[in-house]
């Protein structure tokens, strides 16, 4: 199509020259080129086409030909290879969570004596008196360890590294009953709530109705003698009372979880 | 799959229940929860408001571990009545004591 395009003036130009000179001969020789069409062998119907249709014909790999026509990135030169000694060290973030899933930066695994010692699970009663928060960030540390466990679990097998499938099943063991004795303190602490508001609603010194202070002593008021400074003074006295106990106790953390349900 | 003749005569079932062993409409599902909705065309769209995210809490200065020193003996609660721990009168008493705030 190009050359055709490209032909077209030199041809329009011939055949003004030959209109101006007049001469029949010439005019149609150079203006139709019907003699290439004529050359084409193998024009019957049903013929076969003669083309190479293989373009990736005297290719060779072995014989290192190359490709037949060039590639867009021929003339970049090739990276060669540098040992890993020269290589820069790769950065690693030193506090991202999943270290956490390891014992420590060098082993994927502890040895078998180094697993098996750990102490007993809590017991309910030991978990008894610790508040909401410390009770939830006890359950993530225990899946946390249960991560590292499996971890090297999985570390001891892909390796082959031996002993330290009972060790870890042990210790694996002690926090699964850890974890079952959260659930239960978690549990009951809730249902002795529920018990605790029927409780509540039959008790004169408390009033569930959400307007003026849930709680009025009534012995506390007559024997310190404050009565006469009011509500106030009670709430104060009653905050100092929270700030003073343990914030590992029950009632630091339960009656917050209290307070939109009454 | 069927337990023994003396077992069935016994009512006595200690298989698991598929879906085979019921009517239609039984649901057994793989205990994952539902995070989507399937499309009339088959497919499935994750609602990523029904998909579970679990935060973890700042565990920062936090000391406890899942362990107990084996030095320590199992502590056990004294109680005065059967209720034990669940008695509601102890958490009313103890909440008056401590907070009796909110």
């Amino acid at each position: 199509m190009a050359t055709s395009a490209a032909m077209r003036p030199s041809m329009g130009a011939l055949g003004r020259i030959s209109w101006c000179y007049s001469t029949p001969s010439l005019t149609q020789t150079a203006s139709l080129s019907t003699t290439a069409a004529l050359l084409k062998r193998h024009k019957y119907p049903e013929a076969r086409d003669n083309k190479d249709h293989n373009k990736k014909r005297g290719e060779s790999a072995i014989r290192r030909t190359g490709t037949r026509w060039r590639l867009s990135m021929s003339d970049e030169p090739l990276p060669r290879p540098v040992p890993r000694s020269r290589l820069p060290a790769i950065e690693t973030d030193p506090d991202h969570g999943l270290w956490d899933f390891f014992a420590n930066r060098t082993s994927v695994a502890h040895a078998p004596e180094e697993e098996a010692k750990h102490g007993r699970s809590w017991s309910v009663e030991e978990l008894r008196g610790k508040s909401w928060d410390d009770l939830h960030r006890l359950w993530w540390v225990c899946v946390k360890e249960r991560n590292r466990i499996s971890t090297s679990n999985w570390e001891r097998k892909k390796s082959e590294l031996g002993f330290g499938e009972a060790e870890a099943f042990v210790r694996d063991r002690e926090v699964r009953a850890t974890m079952r004795a959260i659930k239960h303190t978690l549990t009951e602490r809730f249902y002795t709530w529920e018990d605790a508001v029927k409780t509540a609603e039959n008790d004169p010194e408390i009033n569930l109705s959400g307007d003026g202070p849930p709680f009025t002593p009534s012995d506390y008021l007559e024997d310190a003698e404050v009565a006469a400074e009011g509500d106030q003074q009670i709430a104060e006295a009653a905050e100092e009372t929270a700030e003073k106990a343990e914030p590992a106790t029950i009632p630091s953390s339960k009656p917050q979880a209290e307070a939109p349900r009454l | 799959m069927q337990p023994t003749r003396i077992l069935q005569s016994l009512r006595y079932r200690r298989l698991r229940l598929t879906t085979k062993d019921v009517n239609k409409g039984f649901y057994k599902g793989t205990r994952t929860g539902n995070m989507g909705r399937h499309t009339k065309h088959g497919g499935f769209v994750v609602e990523w408001d029904k998909v579970r995210t679990y935060v973890c809490p700042s565990l920062e200065g936090f000391k406890l571990t899942p362990f107990v020193a084996r030095t320590m003996p199992r502590t056990f609660g004294q109680y005065e009545n059967m209720m034990g721990p669940k008695d509601p009168a102890i958490y009313l008493a103890r909440w008056k004591a401590e907070n009796g705030l909110d």
